[in-house]
């Protein structure tokens, strides 16, 4: 436990307690969420599809598909409470405050209207900038983000344009109205490794130039690892252990993170052969008392299952909902 | 301040986007075009030959009954040039009548061209203004109806638009007159005052006759649009510009209703030939002094120039604002491969 | 255009009858007492609808008249009864030319040549765009003016709408595997047609004859009460509400009785198309091709309205 801190960074985003309801109230869909991203931070939320992370960042941004809904906690951002904001009061938020990219970007952008006109349009809406004005502007945005002949670009349409180059040019529309934070729901799965890698490389550099704070949304464990300071595994709806990276790579406490581990073969544990984790996550809403892993855990105990789980810190700031977690230091599943 | 290399080349190369796209609607136009002449030319060629379908000679309709001898008959079917074959005349009569010349009425020897001309515009007054009428109301309460989903408005318009198709034109034209001009006199039941008069007076004459015109086609845009409104608004990049603060009116209308208009646009040009004929209706309805009229006398009186002469201003209209309407749809619709639906 | 699969399993069990919503009964039994009253409604009619009654012009629902009397006295619930054999039998003439000339052409069109299907495509494409009343009253111009001829036209002009729908139809059925399989073996394209495509798009073929029908009873309508084919006295549905119209001051009421009846049967005519289409959907063969040309958001089965 390092105490040798210096004030920490502007805490941006913090969710608190937050449940999701889904289909119009019939299940809760995430439980019980609670994070933050400070400036200047990577955040990762990793984990399968339907554990949560996805819901959790768009309930982050304000956009929850139709039938979902908060049901309870708080979102804020820098202090302000946002969780029953207004559709005027998100619209000042989005784009000024924060950016998102989504997967598939090609489907996030208006299709008969030219990449340029679009990226334009927030900077003219916005910011009122001037026609002219802006469309340098776009250039040069364009530019930032590693479009070659960028001129060019802004005249195509989106159906013109590579996935990589629509990535890029949707990270440009994100922080064209200098946001703080960007939420980044899954933005290179639909890419090749190769694209996938310049984007990453793209999002550390504007962390790195302007200080932007990135939550980065991935089922993808190892580019999670590769990027993020810090990181919160989702299990079916709840975080089941957050904490930085590295502590999360070499001594993961939550049963479910080193499976994750062992399956992606990050960290400390070596491939041997392929991994599964045998069984399949509980469906949205499933009542389930006690740990919500305990079905499919190889190590769990009827104390799993007696009742609610809360987390427990198990290192410098990091957390496991574990029975076990906060035992034994090293206490890891055998094979 | 480095930036980050492509390792892909553009995936796109040759001239610059823009005018890659105005060349394939340009195509597409023409291609439209050229499939129209023979069109044209089949649907002209069909008004014709009406006037062979019938028994009547018409250098005897012309000579009267008493004149019509055999020898003046004959020679006024050589001046006529009736003694050709249909093939020649035909063609004779397209060529006058591309230059103005739709020949004279039978029994008026009034120039048909001049009697068109007359009552035009009182066809187009009504027309056009249906047309507005229609995009207005149908356009509003389809995208009310698409915004507030499920809502009673929704409801109501869904329910209107059915009772609507199910009640003909000059149907509505007389439940409007009921309304309006018998029961409570607020508007004229017929009659009509060109703008040329009294601009006023001419709304006031039109404004019943246009609004039963409009509301059929008013009906089906709502029910369309509301259904690709519906459908666009689910999409992702409405998300996408939701979530870059853009305002919602903004989205709504600059993104969504741009793109889910398409159809709806097609719907409009598909009832258009619909209202035309509304417009016979709504002359019946109103007593307006339009083409419906005249091409009813003619019709009954067998005045044959009239009726071809007609027909073919009608039909050329209508496939010229088919075009129009088009031409429109790819303009606003460029992308690469065709319209968007 | 891809779809989802529907399987019988999907959805309602195979052979369920298209009386299954409440709606289509109703459309379905209003049909009948139509049909009914085309073939008996002259003779089952309470009072001669020709008889003029100077004494009672304009009177209100009564018991002697149940729905009152027109502006020569005469009962107007006999005359709308005998006014529907000459309504609904020309509308169905218009149909049948339509059926026919839109149909045929239009399965035939899959089987034979890309040339021939961009031709019947233009045709299609040209008498879409003429406004069929126009060319109603034009023929009677030239043919004299008689209701059975004005339809003609009006049934040409309802072609191409068949034509279309049976087109698409079949495209989706023809490149079916099976299709392909079979004619692999040796089918012959009559047979094909015969066997596995005719079954297939006579639901779609239903739903638009019903539409067509709708269609055409407006125009036909409309044409009587224009004049067209109308011989005074003889009653028809368009021909009493154009008398109404001439009237209206003094019987504000009386148009909404045949403009009802026409609304009606019009709405039933609908509502069995929109049966007939919910019928046809449940256990469809589903492809996983797109069929050659989307036929995009807009809706083509509504009919072509008329008037």
């Amino acid at each position: 436990m390092s105490n040798d801190r210096q004030p920490l960074p502007e805490e941006l985003l913090r969710l608190d307690d937050l449940h999701v309801s889904v289909h119009d109230g019939a299940a809760t869909a995430v439980r019980g969420v609670s994070l933050s991203v400070r400036a200047g931070e990577i955040v990762g939320l990793v984990g399968e599809s339907g554990s949560g992370k996805t819901l959790t960042c768009r309930a982050a941004l304000g956009v929850l598909p139709a039938g979902c809904a908060v049901q309870g906690g708080t979102l804020s951002f820098a202090g302000r409470d946002l969780t029953a904001l207004s559709r005027r009061g998100w619209e000042r938020v989005h784009g000024s405050q924060m950016g998102a990219v989504f997967q598939d970007p090609a489907s996030y952008l208006n299709p008969s209207i030219t990449v340029g006109h679009q990226l334009a349009e927030v900077l003219r809406v916005k910011q009122g900038v001037p026609r002219r004005a802006a469309r340098r502007r776009a250039a040069q945005l364009c530019a930032a983000v590693g479009l070659r002949d960028p001129e060019r670009v802004l005249d195509q349409i989106p159906a013109e344009l590579s996935g990589g180059m629509l990535q890029r040019v949707m990270i440009a529309i994100a922080i064209s109205c200098e946001p703080r934070l960007l939420v980044a729901d899954e933005p290179t799965t639909a890419l090749d490794v190769t694209i996938q890698a310049e984007v990453l490389e793209l999002i550390q550099r504007l962390r790195d130039e302007r200080g932007l704070a990135v939550l980065f949304v991935s089922h993808d464990l190892a580019v999670v690892t590769q990027l993020c300071d810090r990181i919160a595994v989702f299990y079916a709806g709840e975080i089941v252990e957050s904490g930085p990276t590295r502590e999360i790579a070499e001594r993961p406490r939550h049963p479910y993170t080193q499976a994750l581990l062992r399956v992606a073969s990050v960290g400390d544990f070596g491939r041997r052969e392929l991994e599964v984790i045998p069984g399949q996550p509980p469906q949205v809403g499933a009542d389930i008392t006690g740990c919500r892993f305990a079905a499919r855990c190889p190590v769990a105990e009827p104390a799993c299952r007696a009742g609610e789980v809360e987390p427990v810190l198990v290192g410098d700031r990091h957390q496991a909902r574990c029975v076990k977690a906060g035992r034994r230091v090293g206490e890891l599943v055998s094979r | 301040m480095t930036a980050v290399t492509l390792t892909r080349t553009p995936a796109v190369a040759g001239p610059a986007p823009r005018r890659r796209r105005a060349r394939a609607a340009a195509a597409r136009v023409g291609g439209g075009l050229a499939v129209l002449v023979p069109i044209v030319f089949l649907s002209t060629f069909i008004t014709y030959s009406l006037g062979a379908l019938s028994n009547s000679n018409p250098a005897a309709t012309i000579l009267g009954q008493d004149a019509a001898t055999p020898a003046a008959v004959a020679k006024l079917d050589r001046t006529l040039g009736l003694d050709h074959p249909l093939i020649v005349q035909y063609w004779h009569w397209l060529t006058q009548a591309v230059q103005g010349n739709l020949g004279q009425s039978w029994f008026t020897q009034i120039p048909v061209a001049q009697s068109i001309a007359q009552r035009l515009p009182v066809d187009l007054s009504i027309a056009s203004l249906a047309v507005v009428l229609a995009v207005l109301i149908g356009g509003t309460a389809g995208m009310v109806a698409a915004v507030r989903r499920g809502g009673w408005f929704d409801r109501g318009v869904t329910l209107a638009c059915s009772a609507v198709s199910t009640l003909p034109a000059f149907v509505v034209g007389i439940i409007l007159v009921v309304l309006f001009a018998v029961t409570v006199h607020l508007l004229p039941a017929n009659g009509y005052v060109g703008p040329a008069t009294s601009i006023p007076q001419w709304l006031k004459y039109i404004i019943l006759p246009s609004l039963a015109l409009s509301l059929q086609v008013a009906a089906d845009i709502a029910r369309q649009l509301r259904t690709s409104l519906v459908s666009v608004l689910e999409r992702n990049y409405i998300v996408g510009a939701k979530v870059r603060g853009l305002p919602y009116r903004r989205v709504l209308v600059r993104h969504a209703l741009r793109n889910a208009a398409g159809p709806a646009l097609v719907v409009l040009g598909n009832d258009f030939p619909q209202m035309l004929a509304g417009a016979v209706a709504a002359e019946a309805v109103f007593s307006l002094p339009g083409l419906g009229q005249l091409l009813l006398e003619s019709a009954q009186t067998r005045d044959i120039p009239v009726v071809q002469g007609l027909l073919l201003v009608i039909s050329t209209f209508v496939i010229v604002v088919n075009l129009i309407v088009n031409t429109t749809l790819n303009w606003l619709y460029r992308t690469d491969d065709g319209l968007l639906a | 255009m891809k779809r989802q699969e529907t399987g019988s399993a999907a959805g309602r069990p195979r052979g369920h009858s298209v009386l299954a919503s409440p709606s289509a009964r109703i459309a379905v039994g209003i049909l009948a007492v139509i049909a009914f009253l085309t073939i008996f409604g002259a003779m089952l009619a309470p009072q001669n609808p020709l008889a003029i009654n100077a004494g009672q012009l304009f009177k209100g629902p009564s018991a002697q008249h149940l729905l009152g009397t027109d502006y020569l006295g005469r009962d107007v619930l006999s005359r709308l009864m005998a006014g529907t054999r000459l309504s609904v039998l020309t509308a169905l003439e218009a149909v049948g030319i339509g059926l026919v000339l839109g149909t045929v052409p239009g399965i035939a069109t899959v089987f034979l040549g890309r040339w021939f299907d961009f031709a019947a495509n233009r045709v299609a494409d040209a008498l879409m765009t003429l406004p069929s009343i126009f060319f109603a009253v034009a023929v009677t111009a030239a043919l004299g003016n008689g209701l059975v001829q004005a339809m003609v036209p009006v049934g040409i002009l309802l072609a191409p709408g068949f034509f279309r729908v049976t087109r698409a139809a079949t495209l989706e059925h023809a490149r079916a595997q099976y299709v392909e399989a079979a004619t692999l073996l040796g089918a012959s394209k009559a047979h094909i047609i015969r066997v596995h495509v005719l079954r297939k798009v006579l639901p779609n073929i239903a739903v638009t004859t019903a539409s067509m029908t709708a269609a055409a009873l407006l125009a036909v309508s409309f044409l009587t009460f224009l004049g067209i084919g109308v011989q005074p006295p003889a009653p028809t549905w368009g021909g009493i509400l154009s008398s109404d119209l001439a009237y209206l001051s003094q019987a504000p009421w009386a148009p909404f009785i045949p403009g009802l009846l026409i609304a009606v049967t019009v709405g039933a005519l609908n509502a069995l198309a929109d049966a007939f289409r919910d019928r046809g959907s449940a256990g469809t063969l589903v492809l996983l091709e797109p069929v050659t040309e989307p036929e995009g958001v807009v809706d083509e089965q509504r009919s072509p309205a008329v008037a």
